[in-house]
């Protein structure tokens, strides 16, 4: 079949795509054919009879033998028609508007009409399509409409309209197909017909808000935006998600309000499309989780310690105390930044603590590493998850995607079932693994070994690719030395045939050194069977928070400079840092976005310890803040601008939605400002100029500007645009759609080369000890998200995850509270029996503990389980 | 006692009939009516926990067909058609006549529990109406003597057995 067919609409020839939905390619002509229950993300339902054309197809004339174009006597609906040659349509005649009416008709005679109030009203597709085609008075009966509930909470977070709905079933359609949670369903018939939900908790799903997107009516609706604005009163402000390394692209819909004393808050959260990163999905989390930006408790003013009090100062006061104090320690400083910081912000601050001689500068969570190494053999330039399918491969390794980045989860599981072969190597099974076409069960700690024996079995004709390269010959040699099963060299198999091949990197039961080495021993599967350097093909590094490969670039790697320049003397890791800051060594130490006395039982102690100088940059008090000298209060993504690089290496931009809160500041110019009194210069004058200074000292970062990151192109399938049917006023991409900067293996002449990924030990408990492995939720009470009060009853109760086996053994059952002992510390919470925690494994949750949890001591075996007697 | 513990061999027999497990929701389904007498929020779990899909799935199913109850029945459900061919030869009188005696409207059920009395649309016995049916069993040609009778054939045939549980 020939890729383009000409078809016939309204008596004028177009040529389109060949087999293509009928209703995109009439769009594509700028034909707009209306639709309710048919969209381009969830394929064809043919429910809601909005989309009636006139129909021909050719025929042959068996008489004369000839071709002919031979009409349907009624009419069809468009949605369920490919495009093919010859095809021709009529949109506009008699027969076509009088079914439209008569459609809208129907579907309105129990619509209530209250447009006046409904928060779709102005974005609504019916409202939208009744104004262009509908009759413009009823011949219902009052007395014979259903009158049905308004308020029917699917859970506490959407909220159902009976009375709205038109039943086109794109929320069950969307909850089945997409987010593969199919708890939302039609109960009854006819005129009774209703969505209901029976999952507990109600309407079990992350991604459950974005039923509310596509709804083309206003029956679904978001418990943070019902009765909150209407749409045309609210300004679209372009911003990036800052939970997870995905980058969603979404918007902050705000509106400047009398309620809120003039102040400009942000009313809503919506995706915004882009089809490269999230489509147009995003995760609960990012829609919901804004709250903590506008929470009370947010820090107004510096702090300082006074008297053994933190003590509200003035900025003047605060920056110079803490000036005065890295310039008495020399280059004995150091600093931890979170993942959650812009590009800019973290530039600053290796600038600061680098510009006084220290290169001990540590990302946090630091147990993801490997930056360097996706900066070589990252996801090529143009990657699109979308397009992988039949015939390619994914590979999860060491990660539970629902939880870490949950619209990885949803891309990789949709590729899967376009054909894609989905590998997961984990220590346990999550989620995903339901839909791998190959899951493989190592133990927490032979993840390198595994991926080792993969490369190691493959045969040389499969290893040619990469067999150029710098240092794959003593790789392979490394790797022969691990053995291979069946199933492995069966794995290894389909990633050497698959025409492209994606690894994500996780860090799960990871230490920061065996994370790194997994990324190799992924950079040297994909780089031997030529699985690098172009796009659909490299790894990514599933990092803990939203700029892990930001703060990589930006130089917090003890190994590298910015832009992973070699450094004279390679800094202090994580861990060496707080031990050198408990025996006093490292004297002041930069905290900015991080909580380590909360997550991290080790960094508390030494901070407790320490007599040395602690600065915290933080939107709020933190368990981290309580305990530090200085505390500055920083804006939050809402409030300031900057950027952040995906986990795909994409830099995207956010803009100031908000106006800040009380005398917070960006947190890059609280440290230019500090810098500044330290002689290092004048702070810069916008963060867009300093992300021209990165651009000039970071390589990759050479030519990403404010401009290029701007810039647009056209999405397909366009549902953000002008149509009247598919809705939504925030979907449109205007504001950019960012850069993704091109790995090293896509630069001719490069010098590229691997190494020889070495394999950690695998911890063998001995009897009655257990190895903690900390998984990652999308649901804790890390201090931020936990501020955010709507989403409180999704985060799950305190708990270990322990193997049935193992309880049986220990005389628990499901519920009992229990304590672990790891290096003297107790960490007390319930057991969940859970048959897919390995046997001889506790799972502790992040962030989920009353008291720190080992987040870093990452299989440091348990000396004791055991049950707390009631 | 589970679904599965009193009928363990009906579920595996009707769960081997199908490639996909989803399929034999409804067959399932008419296993717990017959236990229950209707069928029961746990039963709907069960059965969704049995066939791996989510509760929502399996309440949108008994939503849809109207022989699945989901609200507890009289132990004798008599279903009397009142469709064309049933009315015109007097149905309707006789649904009247019907729920007089019991004294219970349609879709009620009698204080002791044993009957319930529905409006159907066709069952498929037009020649011999009005046509009843009392537990799916047909009794045809009915008029009120004939409907005493089998009233009073059923009470008997109910004092004769053990009190009706649910458990």
């Amino acid at each position: 079949m020939a890729d383009t067919v000409k078809i016939t609409i309204d008596d004028i020839e177009h040529e389109v795509p060949a087999g293509m939905n009928l209703i995109d390619a009439a769009k594509l002509c700028g034909v707009d054919i209306p639709v309710f229950c048919y969209h381009p993300k969830l394929g064809h339902d043919g429910n809601c009879r909005m989309c009636l054309v006139e129909l021909g197809l050719p025929r042959k004339n068996r008489e004369t033998g000839e071709m002919e174009l031979a009409w349907f006597p009624k009419l069809e609906t468009a949605c369920t028609q490919k495009t093919c040659e010859g095809m021709a349509i009529r949109t506009t005649t008699e027969r076509v508007t009088d079914a439209r009416r008569a459609v809208l008709e129907f579907l309105l005679s129990s619509h209530p009409l209250d447009c006046p109030i409904c928060d779709k009203g102005g974005e609504c597709p019916l409202q939208n399509l009744t104004m262009a085609h509908g009759p413009g008075t009823s011949r219902m009966y009052w007395e014979d409409r259903m009158h049905l509930g308004k308020h029917v909470a699917l859970g506490e977070l959407i909220f159902l309209d009976q009375e709205r709905c038109i039943h086109c079933a794109r929320c069950i359609r969307f909850q089945e197909k997409i987010a593969l949670d199919p708890v939302l369903g039609f109960d009854m018939r006819g005129r009774k017909q209703q969505i209901v939900t029976s999952s507990t908790p109600g309407f079990n799903s992350i991604f459950s808000g974005n039923t509310t997107d596509i709804c083309p009516v206003g029956a679904l609706t978001t418990a943070d935006f019902r009765f909150n604005a209407r749409p045309w009163e609210m300004v679209q402000v372009a911003t990036i998600c800052s939970h997870c390394p995905v980058g969603c692209n979404m918007s902050f819909d705000t509106r400047t309000d009398r309620l809120a004393g003039g102040r400009t808050t942000i009313r809503r959260v919506m995706p915004r499309q882009n089809e490269a990163v999230n489509e147009i999905w995003i995760c609960d989390k990012g829609r919901f989780a804004r709250h903590y930006m506008e929470h009370e408790e947010r820090l107004t003013t510096p702090l300082v310690r006074k008297g053994g009090m933190l003590v509200e100062a003035t900025w003047e006061e605060a920056i110079r105390e803490v000036a005065a104090q890295l310039k008495a320690a020399g280059p004995n400083i150091g600093a931890v930044a979170g993942g959650r910081l812009s590009n800019e912000d973290l530039y600053a601050l290796q600038k600061l603590i680098r510009g006084q001689g220290s290169g001990d500068l540590s990302a946090y969570l630091p147990n993801a590493t490997g930056g360097e190494i996706a900066a070589r053999f990252g996801v090529g330039v143009g990657t699109n998850l979308k397009y992988l399918g039949a015939g390619d491969a994914i590979v999860v390794v060491a990660s539970d995607l629902h939880e870490e980045a949950p619209i990885w989860w949803l891309r990789a599981a949709a590729a899967a079932r376009r054909g894609a072969e989905l590998i997961v190597i984990s220590g346990r099974e999550t989620r995903l693994d339901v839909e791998a076409s190959q899951s493989i069960r190592c133990a927490y700690g032979a993840e390198v070994a595994t991926l080792n024996a993969m490369l190691g079995s493959l045969p040389k004709t499969a290893v040619k690719a990469g067999e150029s390269l710098d240092g794959m010959a003593e790789a392979i040699v490394h790797a022969k030395e691990f053995t291979a099963d069946a199933a492995l060299k069966a794995a290894a198999k389909t990633i050497a045939g698959a025409g492209n091949a994606v690894i994500f990197v996780g860090s799960e039961g990871l230490t920061g050194e065996a994370s790194r080495e997994l990324a190799q021993a992924s950079a040297n599967l994909l780089a031997a069977t030529g699985h690098v350097g172009r796009a659909n093909n490299g790894l990514i590094i599933v990092w803990p928070s939203a700029n892990g490969q930001g703060a990589a670039d930006m130089g917090f790697d003890p190994g590298f400079g910015p832009g992973y320049q070699p450094v004279d003397k390679p800094g202090r890791s994580y861990g060496d840092i707080f031990a050198a800051l408990a025996d006093d060594v490292i004297k002041v130490l930069v905290i900015a976005g991080a909580d380590p006395v909360y997550d991290d039982l080790t960094a508390e102690e030494s901070i407790r310890k320490t007599k040395g100088f602690i600065v915290v940059q933080e939107m709020f008090l933190t368990e981290t803040a309580k305990l530090a000298d200085v505390v500055l209060p920083v804006q939050s993504a809402a409030e300031c601008e900057g950027t952040y690089t995906s986990g795909e290496r994409r830099v995207q931009r956010f803009y100031p939605a908000v106006e800040p809160l009380g005398e917070s500041l960006p947190a890059w110019l609280i440290t230019q400002r500090i810098g500044e009194v330290l002689g290092q210069g004048a702070p810069s004058v916008s963060a867009a100029v300093l992300l021209a200074e990165i651009g000039r000292n970071v390589p990759q970062y050479a030519g990403i500007t404010c401009q290029t990151l701007a810039k647009v192109e056209e999405q397909f399938p366009d549902v953000g645009g002008e149509d009247l049917y598919y809705g939504g006023t925030s979907f449109q991409n205007v504001r950019g759609l960012g850069v993704q900067w091109p790995t090293l293996a896509e630069q001719v002449d490069a010098p590229l080369s691997v190494a020889p990924a070495q394999a950690g030990e695998v911890l063998e408990p001995a009897d009655g000890e257990m190895i903690v492995v900390p998984v990652t939720l999308v649901y804790d009470t890390e201090a931020l998200f936990f501020k955010t009060q709507l989403l409180h009853q999704r985060v799950p109760l305190p708990h270990i995850g322990l193997n049935p086996a193992d309880a049986g053994r220990l005389d628990m059952v499901d519920g009992d509270l229990v304590s672990l002992t790891i290096d003297d510390h107790r960490v007390a919470a319930a057991a969940y029996l859970d048959e897919r925690v390995p046997s001889g494994v506790v799972t502790i949750p992040r962030r989920l503990q009353t008291q720190g949890a080992p987040l870093f001591a990452t299989t440091a075996p348990v000396v004791k389980l055991e049950k707390v007697e009631a | 006692m589970s679904l599965l513990e009193r009928r363990k061999e009906d579920i595996e027999r009707h769960l081997a009939k199908y490639p996909q497990k989803q399929s034999a929701v409804m067959p399932l389904l008419y296993i717990a009516q017959e236990e229950y007498g209707y069928i029961t929020e746990e039963a709907m779990e069960e059965i969704a926990s049995i066939v791996d899909t989510d509760v929502t799935q399996v309440r949108g199913i008994v939503g849809f067909y109207t022989m699945y109850y989901s609200q507890e029945k009289g132990k004798y459900l008599i279903q009397i058609c009142t469709d064309l061919p049933c009315a015109l030869r007097g149905a309707e009188a006789f649904s009247a006549k019907v729920c007089e005696a019991l004294g219970i409207q349609p879709g009620e059920t009698t204080d002791d529990g044993l009957f319930t009395v529905e409006n159907v649309m066709c069952i498929g016995a037009c020649d011999r109406a009005p046509v009843i049916q009392v537990n799916f069993k047909f009794y045809e040609n009915m008029d009120m003597d004939s409907f005493n009778d089998l009233i009073e054939a059923l009470r008997r045939e109910h004092d004769a057995m053990q009190p009706y549980s649910h458990e």
